[in-house]
């Protein structure tokens, strides 16, 4: 009982304490920020990722592999799988509106129907109208807000979605277009609230696209150029994509890379293009052969329940059957156990980068936990101090028949008070902070030039950060005990104080 | 007056033969040197000496706050308790239940008001089992006693001497405690205030017939006891 009175007492006229107590809260919120920062960092890579590839994903890089539809259509029937899509991932210069000079980046040629069915490109899609402001848009600055570009917007919606233009005079008829990441080429200025104002409106604009084919031995062919209209552009928040990927018809990338369905000259191993006698003048002609078209990638997206690494066992089996199936007839043939043929989930696609993100916030973590001990010397140097100079108070409280558990009792509750204060306040500026940690970031941005957020080095436009439950009581609580930890040689050391030396100390 | 009363059924602390010793630095310093005394039940007891004579510490010793050198063949009796032989537990409770002490610079608790530093000392005798309201009616009722019915919500920085004194003693005899330790209650006060602490304890002695043993070196103050031994060199002589 006289420990809690004395704790109030203490906590409640004493300046000291409140220094350790400020300890604890800072060291606490700097713990719970940059697991928040950290761990929201992860999760929306998780997250990322697995929006644009989908749960498992066939890949054959470069000259890919032909009868997809076939594929698509055995994983489609699978009851696992909810939804398969061809794509084809590839390189490509892309020469902007206003821009002096091309820029190389991911090119992705895509189907928008079966594209949307496993990744929900549509809902990426920048440029459409907006009933009401984002969460972020505190102010309704957002350009999609106003009445006056409605029906703009959602005529560039429905290019986007189609990822086609009509073309110029005939409505009807469309053309086939790009969506670029919205960052691409820095057209777009971000506002507070993750709003975007555009400098130049991209859609309706045209690019000048740049891709070289390869043929099935690799080798570069002539390079294919075309100006195309841009239809839209998509925001993943994965920097990475926002800026360097260029989104565009599946039938017209094939036809750019020589992967659509065509006759072409028959080559030999060697590269060499295989001739025969023209019957009508023996003269050597090129032999053409029929080849069908082909994509390098065929993305999964797995029905509801359904494990990623139970999708890909299965899809692996549905390959297998595939290319029996398609044995002789697949060019260059695959088969399960060709190594350029991968099978993967997401997060295997991206398993470096996952481990070593989670390396790196054990790393922090352990090392900001490491600085966060400052707090156990601080609130031990500050109880040293306190005890000392409440020496005749502890002879006392011996006197009057305290025991020596109850002095200590008395420090180490102490301890706990100002733990549990500097816990609390600590979680609240963390929250207060991770919640607005973007805001603050501008901010800092704009008084200070300081870019702490570099968006090019960590991927996304905006900070993410994510305060979990459990996480921040673990923080909490260790901020507490941290306190604690500071009080115990103090509380021991008042404990065993001699009380006729305490009583007569000066 | 008598240095030694016979121990008697009457006899509340017996000391027998009591050596006490400090160490400072290589130096072995005997403070007292074969103490013996009984205290009757009731009695006023003052223990007079100069300055480093023992007496303060033959008081820290009868209240269980220090423990006499071994193997001399120190005792302290309280009652039928041996205090050498208690356990370090048992003497907090000792100190908490059977003595109250009085000291010269009163050591009252700065944070707290009057009233919480005369409740703190029931708070620390019951522990868990503290009933708040019934300390709070005594300790009001003791410090109304003594004057200080109006200063309850005080803290001891705005309080006289005088009055921080009898705040110590009100905590002192919270816990209705055998034996009343005062250790120069008036050395720290002029002469006027002295003479009302000294009522004070008066009082108490004539209303509770509380036993008090009183260390000083006041030749006056110590004859408003019942009975005076004298301390010198860690030895009473008369």
């Amino acid at each position: 009982m006289y420990q809690l009175l004395l704790t109030f007492k203490y906590l409640t006229h004493k300046v000291m304490p409140l220094l350790a107590a400020l300890a604890v809260t800072l060291c606490t919120a700097m713990v719970l920020i940059v697991w928040s920062v950290m761990g929201g960092f992860l999760t929306t890579f998780l997250q990322s990722g697995k929006t644009l590839i989908g749960d498992v994903l066939i890949s054959y890089p470069t000259t890919g592999f032909a009868h997809y539809d076939d594929l698509c259509r055995r994983l489609e029937a699978d009851p696992m799988v909810e939804a398969a899509a061809p794509i084809i991932e590839s390189f490509g210069m892309l020469q902007l509106p206003l821009s002096g000079t091309p820029r190389t980046g991911m090119l992705w040629g895509v189907d928008p129907d079966s594209f949307d069915r496993v990744v929900k490109f549509r809902d990426s899609l920048w440029w459409q109208p907006l009933d009401k402001p984002m969460p972020t848009d505190t102010k309704g600055i957002d350009l999609r807000l106003d009445p006056d570009w409605k029906s703009r917007l959602k005529e560039v919606r429905d290019w986007g979605n189609a990822l086609a233009v009509p073309r110029e005079g005939s409505p009807n008829d469309a053309r086939a277009a790009l969506v670029v990441g919205v960052m691409m080429g820095g057209y777009n200025e971000r506002l507070s609230g993750g709003v975007l104002d555009p400098y130049i409106f991209l859609p309706g604009r045209k690019a000048t696209l740049s891709v070289v084919p390869l043929d099935g031995r690799g080798t570069s062919l002539s390079v294919q150029s075309r100006i195309l209209p841009i239809a839209n552009q998509f925001h993943t928040g994965l920097f990475e994509l926002d800026a360097n990927l260029t989104l565009l018809r599946l039938d017209e990338l094939q036809a750019m890379l020589y992967m659509d369905e065509a006759e072409r000259v028959q080559r030999d191993a060697a590269g060499n293009i295989v001739t025969r006698p023209d019957p009508e003048t023996g003269q050597p002609r090129p032999v053409m052969i029929r080849n069908p078209a082909r994509v390098t990638t065929v993305l999964v997206k797995a029905k509801p329940g359904i494990t990623e690494p139970t999708l890909q066992a299965r899809v692996r089996e549905i390959y297998a059957e595939f290319a029996r199936a398609n044995q002789g007839q697949i060019s260059p043939p695959p088969d399960s156990e060709d190594k350029n043929l991968q099978v993967q989930t997401w997060k295997s696609r991206h398993g470096t980068m996952i481990g070593a993100i989670e390396k790196e916030i054990g790393l922090m973590l352990f090392l900001f936990g490491i600085i966060s001990l400052t707090a156990v010397f601080l609130v031990l140097a500050i109880f040293w101090a306190m005890v000392s100079e409440k020496t005749k108070d502890i002879g006392v409280l011996r006197a009057i028949g305290a025991s020596r558990r109850g002095v200590a009792g008395l420090w180490l509750s102490y301890g706990l008070a100002i733990g549990l204060v500097g816990a609390i306040l600590g979680g609240i500026a963390a929250l207060l902070i991770v919640g607005n940690i973007n805001p603050i970031h501008e901010w800092l941005g704009r008084q200070f030039g300081l870019v702490v957020w570099d968006p090019q080095i960590y991927y996304f436009s905006r900070i993410p950060s994510d305060m979990d439950p459990i996480r921040a009581m673990i923080v909490l609580v260790g901020g507490v005990l941290s306190s604690v930890a500071g009080a115990l040689i103090p509380a021991l050391k008042a404990a065993y104080m001699d009380p006729v030396r305490s009583l007569r100390f000066e | 007056m008598t240095t030694a009363a016979p121990p008697s059924a009457q006899t509340i602390v017996s000391v027998s033969n009591l050596h006490k010793t400090y160490r400072l630095g290589r130096v072995d310093v005997p403070v007292l040197r074969g103490v013996s005394l009984d205290v009757r039940r009731g009695e006023w007891l003052a223990i007079r000496g100069a300055s480093g004579s023992g007496k303060s510490t033959l008081l820290h010793l009868i209240g269980g706050l220090d423990r006499p050198d071994r193997g001399a063949g120190s005792t302290i009796r309280f009652r039928d308790s041996v205090l050498s032989d208690l356990r370090a537990g048992d003497l907090d409770q000792y100190r908490a239940t059977n003595v109250g002490f009085v000291f010269q610079f009163y050591h009252l608790l700065p944070e707290l008001t009057v009233l919480q530093n005369v409740t703190i000392a029931s708070m620390v005798r019951d522990g868990l089992g503290h009933k708040s309201s019934a300390a709070t009616d005594k300790a009001k009722a003791l410090l109304t006693t003594f004057g200080l019915g109006e200063r309850l919500r005080h803290r001891p920085a705005e309080l006289s001497g005088g009055e921080r004194q009898r705040v110590a003693i009100a905590r002192a005899l919270i816990n209705d405690p055998d034996v009343l330790l005062a250790d120069e209650p008036t050395g720290n006060l002029d002469r006027a205030t002295g003479d009302k602490i000294l009522d004070a304890l008066a009082k108490v002695r004539a209303e509770r017939g509380q036993t008090m043993i009183m260390v000083t070196h006041d030749a006056e103050v110590a004859s408003r006891a019942d009975r005076v031994v004298n301390l010198t060199d860690g030895r009473i002589v008369g």
